[in-house]
């Protein structure tokens, strides 16, 4: 594949050319580094490589095995702020091919890792290689979707992010089934399915890397005509990437995401204890682990559902249907939980995770809304920092909560009750930075041949 | 053209449904 091919200037689309060609391009490469939400499928396996059916002495436990999926989300929200005016600038196929390249290297590094048992190797390969892999890779197709959909940017970014949350989807079977087909007498399959993981995502997003296109510069889709009376909160204006971080805006669109994921991200670490324990005799295992694919399929629907909603309805309504609807049914989930009502319960879950999602998938169309399109990308990448926070900020708030209440004697079926209304809190504030957010003052707009910002010496 | 947005579809359209109908047979466990 010579450098050429992969170049920006390569990739523009000619007369002609359907832009619903771009979104399965873009589902290639978001159903694939989408496989990190499904990593806790290898936990177990990873604590068994020397004993095989049980842990043995030597290897690795739990704690330190779960440490592979926290560098990576850290690693995905750094290289996405690290790199994004980097992927604006080469375009969405280099920066395909080079996430392609990181992922599937990850695994690959990791697959030595095993062979090794050498854990700071995985740490490297997945969770550094592989975590940069996630950044670029979740980056790389926004700006380009945006631009294709300048008339349905929400439901273009919205079909995108959603594959992020198919990605588990699919990874979950795919990786019990290839270590099923994997094991043998002296093997758990584990380095054999990251090695062929490795190859088949590779593959997998080479399909993305081939069909992606940007369009001509000035291109507008047949018909479309841009408002003369844009809507509230939609700026016709661009801002560059080094001066939208430095806006009230930014900050404010940061807690707006930092907030929906911390009240989300917490709850999906957690759901299978939680249920179990809410319920306790009523919820087996087994149907713990339907509820966790069933809040999954929500994660991965309210993506798509909520960033297309978000054309008709705008995006700062659509954050706060998610913040007042979240913080009316976490304060519903204890009582839920009291009642008995499983039903009620899972249906709760279901809306919350749907707005989980949503938040993902309805941020750059919000971003590009107050930013512009010129560098919107960029700008995403350096809101994902957001995300890496959230990360540990969720799955730390739910855990050290409930583990407190049950030190303090409170029965284990009401100990997420607190965490419940502590969620709420964290949603009243993604609230108020998204009731306070205002359009961007014009001394900022980016103006073409006067630098990076005009506005920045005003 | 046409061929090719469909086979691209369809390309990430199985693998798609094939994880939420694994994730959906796993969920019914949840209601029985």
């Amino acid at each position: 594949m010579s450098s050429s091919f992969l170049d920006r200037q390569n990739t523009v689309a000619g007369p002609g050319f359907n832009r619903f060609m771009v979104p399965p391009a873009a589902l290639a490469v978001h159903l694939c580094i989408g496989q990190a939400y499904a990593f806790s499928t290898f936990n177990l396996p990873l604590t068994k490589l020397l004993g095989l059916t049980q842990s043995a002495p030597g290897d690795w436990n739990l704690k330190d095995v779960g440490w592979i999926f926290s560098i990576a989300i850290v690693f995905l929200g750094s290289s996405a702020a690290l790199f994004g005016r980097w992927v604006e600038r080469v375009g969405p196929r280099k920066s395909m091919f080079v996430a392609a390249l990181c992922f599937a290297g990850g695994f690959l590094v990791s697959a030595v890792g095993i062979h090794l048992h050498q854990l700071w190797i995985i740490y490297l390969g997945y969770g550094v290689l592989g975590g940069c892999g996630l950044g670029i890779g979740y980056i790389s197709p926004v700006s380009t979707l945006i631009k294709w959909f300048p008339d349905r940017p929400g439901m273009a970014t919205g079909m995108a992010i959603m594959g992020f949350g198919g990605g588990a989807l699919i990874a979950a079977p795919l990786s019990v089934i290839l270590m099923k087909h994997f094991t043998t007498a002296a093997s758990n399959g584990v380095m054999e399915t990251f090695v062929t993981m490795g190859v088949i995502y590779f593959m997998f997003m080479m399909i993305g890397v081939v069909s992606v296109r940007v369009p001509a510069e000035g291109w507008r889709p047949a018909g479309w005509v841009p408002s003369e009376h844009p809507k509230k909160l939609v700026t016709a204006a661009n801002v560059s990437v080094d001066v939208a971080w430095r806006t009230p805006q930014f900050w404010m669109l940061w807690g707006v995401l930092c907030m929906n994921v911390t009240a989300g991200i917490g709850v999906l670490g957690q759901a299978s204890p939680m249920i179990q324990e809410m319920f306790s005799g009523k919820v087996t295992a087994a149907a713990a682990a339907g509820f966790v694919g069933l809040i999954s399929l929500f994660n991965m629907i309210g993506r798509f559902f909520w960033a297309s909603t978000s054309d008709y309805i705008g995006r700062r309504n659509t954050y706060m249907v998610f913040f007042l609807l979240g913080i009316l049914l976490y304060s519903l989930v204890p009582t839920f939980g009291h009642m008995g009502s499983t039903p009620l319960f899972v249906a709760a879950f279901c809306v919350i995770l749907s707005m989980y999602g949503g938040g993902f998938a309805t941020i750059p169309a919000y971003l590009r809304d107050i930013f512009g399109t010129f560098q919107v990308g960029a700008i995403h990448g350096r809101l994902l920092t957001a995300w890496s926070v959230a990360g540990v900020l969720g799955p730390v708030l739910v855990n050290y909560i409930r583990q407190y209440q049950i030190d303090s004697g409170v029965p284990k079926a009401q100990a997420y009750s607190v965490t419940m209304y502590i969620m709420c809190g964290l949603l009243l504030i993604g609230f108020i930075c998204n009731f306070a957010m205002r359009e961007v003052n014009a001394k900022y707009y980016y103006r073409a041949g006067e630098g990076a910002v005009a506005g920045s010496k005003a | 053209m046409k061929a090719r947005l469909f086979l691209l579809w369809i390309a990430v359209g199985i693998p798609l449904l094939w994880g939420t109908y694994k994730t959906l047979e796993n969920a019914l466990k949840l209601f029985q």
